[in-house]
C-alpha cells in the first residue's frame, strides 16, 4: 500500500484523499481544523460548481448533498447603465446543472467521511519545518492547503502569472428570505450583474448549515466604491453595507434583498488576493520533495467562479497520474510532468478568468448584446462556465468572435 | 433544521463511545493535543528495529508516558512531525494514547514536565 501525505482538507485535498482510499492507498490528511471547527467557522467562498466538476465527484459517491442543494439550471447576465436601469438582461441554460455546498458543509462531512472510509486524519496546521521531516516518511506529499503561508514553499511563474496585485475586493454574504428573480422565479439560476468601471455582482443559489440560501457575492474593482471592507464590519454591518450597494448600483437585485437575512453569524466574509501561477514542485531544505495542488499552485480571481471546479479537475488529474504511475517512485520528474497535465486543463479556465478582469472589449459586449435576442450564443457562454477551453474557439478572440457572430447571427 | 451532517455526526458519536471507554482512542480519531500522554504498552525490540530513526526515537522514549510537548522537545521534531509518528505508532497498535485530561489531572509532576515541555517549544 503506498503511503501518501495530504497537507490541506479543502476541495482538493479531500477529494483526493478520498479518491486515494477507493483505490487502496494508504492516506493521511493533515487538517488545520476539526470537522466541528469548520462547521462552525467562517465561510470561506461562494463554491458555485458546474457539471464536469460535480461529475468527478459523483463518480466517487462524493456527492453528499446533490438531493438537496438547489439546482442551478442557468446563468444570466446584467449590465448596469448609468440611470440604474439594465442595458441588458439575460438568462442562458445550462445544459447540466450546477450547485453550490457550503465548504463548511461540504468539508467537513467529507472529513468525517474519509476518516469512516479509513483514513487518518491529524489536527494540526503545518509547518514548513514540519513538512521537512514528514517528505522521508511518506511516498508522495501533496501541499492543498489553499492561499495559507505554505504557498511560500512555491515560487511564483512569472510568465503564468500577468498579475502582481489584487484584482478584485471580494465581499460575500449568505443570506436567507431572499424573493426569488422575477425573471425566473421556478429556476435557480448564478446572476451575474456587471457594473461598468465598479465591479460585479454575483448571485449564488447554494446550500448552507441552515438549509438552502442566496450568496450575493461582490466583486470591487480596486480604489472604487466596491473597495470599502478594510475595516472589517462586523456580520450585521456588513449585510447592511452590502445591501446598500445593491441598492445604489443593483437596484433590481436589492428588490429581491432588502428583507434577506444573514443565514448565521459568521456568514460574511471580505478580503482579496493577486491571481497568480506557482512552480509545482516545493524543495525542502533536507531534499524531500512536495507537490503542490489546486489554488496552492493556479488561483485565479472568483469572478467566473472556477476555483472549486479547478481544485475538482485538479484532483482528478492527479489521482490518474498516481494510479498510473503505479509503484514507481514519485520524483521531482514525475511531479512536473503532473502539474503540466493539469495545466493544460487548467490554462484555459486561467486565460479566460485574466480576461474577465479587463474592463470588456467590444467583441464582447457585441456578444452580450446579440445575445439577448439569440439563444445559441446564451447557451455557449453560459455552457463555457463548464468547460472554458471553448471561449478559446469563439469568445476571447475578435476575429473568432466575429466569424461565429455571422455564423449564429447574420 | 436537523441537517444530514447532524445525523451523521450523532450516529457516530455512539459508535465512538465504546474506544472511548477503553483505550481513549478511536478507530482513527486520535486527540492529539499537546497535553496528550501516550506510553508504550508491551515494548518489541523486533518491531523497534524496523522503524524509522524518527519513529524510533518516539517509540524509545515512550516506554515510559511522556506528552506530546515533551516528544517534540527532548527529541527536537516538530510537533506536526510528532503528530504523525504518533497516530502511525497508535495505528499499528505500538503506542496506547491516553485519555486526554484524566491521566495527569491529578499528577502536578506530569502537568510541570508537560509546561516544561510547552516552554522549550515556543523558545
Ligand atoms: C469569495 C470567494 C468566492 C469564490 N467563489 C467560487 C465559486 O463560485 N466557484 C468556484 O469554483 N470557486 C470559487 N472560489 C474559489 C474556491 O473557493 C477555491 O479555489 C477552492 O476552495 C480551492 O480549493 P483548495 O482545495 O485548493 O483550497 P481550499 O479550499 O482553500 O482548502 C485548503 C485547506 O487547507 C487548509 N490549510 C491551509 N494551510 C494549512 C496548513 N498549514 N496546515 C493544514 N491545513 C492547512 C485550510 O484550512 C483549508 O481547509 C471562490 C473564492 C473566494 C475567496
Amino acid at each position: 500500500m503506498r503511503k501518501i501525505l495530504i497537507v490541506g482538507a479543502g476541495q482538493a485535498g479531500l477529494q483526493t484523499g478520498l479518491c486515494l482510499l477507493e483505490h487502496g492507498y494508504d492516506v493521511t490528511i493533515m487538517s488545520a481544523r476539526t470537522p466541528e471547527e469548520i462547521r462552525g467557522g467562517r465561510v470561506m467562498s461562494t463554491q458555485a460548481m458546474f457539471h464536469t466538476a460535480l461529475q468527478h465527484e459523483r463518480d466517487y459517491k462524493l456527492n453528499l448533498w446533490e438531493g438537496r442543494a438547489p439546482r442551478i439550471q442557468g446563468l444570466g447576465v446584467s449590465i448596469a447603465a448609468e440611470d440604474g436601469t439594465r442595458a441588458l438582461d439575460w438568462v442562458g441554460m445550462l445544459d447540466d446543472y450546477g450547485q453550490s455546498v457550503d465548504q463548511r458543509v461540504k468539508m467537513a462531512g467529507w472529513l468525517e467521511l474519509f476518516e469512516d472510509n479509513g483514513g487518518k486524519v491529524i489536527f494540526h496546521g503545518v509547518t514548513t519545518s514540519d513538512l521537512d521531516s514528514l517528505t522521508r516518511h511518506y511516498e508522495l506529499v501533496l501541499v492543498a492547503a489553499g492561499k495559507g503561508e505554505l504557498v511560500q514553499l512555491f515560487g511564483r511563474d512569472p510568465d503564468r502569472s500577468p498579475y502582481n496585485t489584487p484584482q478584485r475586493v471580494l465581499s460575500v454574504s449568505y443570506v436567507h428570505g431572499a424573493d426569488r428573480r422575477p425573471e425566473h422565479p421556478d429556476m435557480d439560476a448564478v446572476r451575474f450583474n456587471v457594473v461598468p468601471g465598479v465591479g460585479e455582482l454575483f448571485v449564488i443559489p447554494g446550500l448552507t448549515l441552515s438549509g438552502p440560501c442566496e450568496i450575493p457575492f461582490f466583486e470591487g474593482i480596486p480604489g472604487g466604491p466596491l473597495d470599502c471592507w478594510s475595516d472589517r464590519p462586523a456580520p450585521g454591518e456588513h449585510w447592511k453595507r452590502m445591501l446598500e450597494l445593491m441598492r445604489q448600483y443593483v437596484p433590481w437585485e436589492y428588490e429581491r434583498f432588502k428583507h434577506a437575512e444573514l443565514t448565521d453569524s459568521q456568514a460574511t466574509l471580505s478580503g482579496g488576493y493577486a491571481p497568480v501561477v506557482r512552480n509545482p514542485v516545493g524543495e525542502l531544505p533536507s531534499g524531500g520533495v512536495v507537490l503542490g495542488m489546486a489554488d496552492v499552485v493556479v488561483a485565479n480571481d472568483p469572478i467566473t467562479g472556477q476555483g472549486s471546479n479547478n481544485a475538482s479537475k485538479c484532483a482528478a488529474s492527479y489521482l490518474e497520474s498516481i494510479l498510473e504511475r503505479g509503484g514507481e517512485p514519485f520524483d521531482s520528474d514525475w511531479m512536473r510532468r503532473t502539474f503540466e497535465r493539469y495545466w493544460s486543463v487548467v490554462e484555459p479556465a486561467t486565460t479566460w478568468t485574466n480576461a474577465m478582469l479587463q474592463p470588456p472589449p467590444a467583441h464582447v459586449l457585441d456578444i452580450f448584446s446579440r445575445a439577448e435576442r439569440n439563444a445559441t450564443i446564451r447557451k455557449r457562454f453560459v455552457n463555457g462556465f463548464d468547460d472554458p477551453a471553448d471561449f478559446g474557439n469563439w469568445f476571447l478572440d475578435p476575429e473568432l468572435a466575429e466569424r461565429y457572430l455571422r455564423e449564429v447571427d447574420g | 433544521m436537523v441537517t444530514h451532517s447532524q445525523n451523521q455526526r450523532e450516529s457516530r458519536s455512539s459508535r465512538v463511545r465504546p474506544y472511548a471507554l477503553t483505550h481513549g482512542r478511536t478507530r482513527t480519531r486520535h486527540q492529539l493535543l499537546v497535553e496528550t500522554m501516550v506510553s508504550v504498552s508491551d515494548y518489541d525490540t523486533e518491531l523497534a528495529e524496523k522503524l524509522l530513526p524518527e519513529s524510533r526515537s518516539v517509540y524509545e522514549h515512550a516506554r515510559r508516558p511522556i506528552s506530546l510537548a515533551e516528544l517534540s522537545a527532548s527529541l527536537n521534531i516538530p510537533l506536526g512531525v510528532i503528530r504523525v509518528l504518533v497516530s502511525d505508532l497508535a495505528t499499528e497498535g505500538a503506542i496506547v494514547i491516553h485519555p486526554t485530561g484524566q491521566a495527569y489531572s491529578y499528577d502536578h509532576n506530569i502537568l510541570e514536565r508537560i509546561l516544561d515541555g510547552l516552554n522549550k517549544l515556543s523558545a
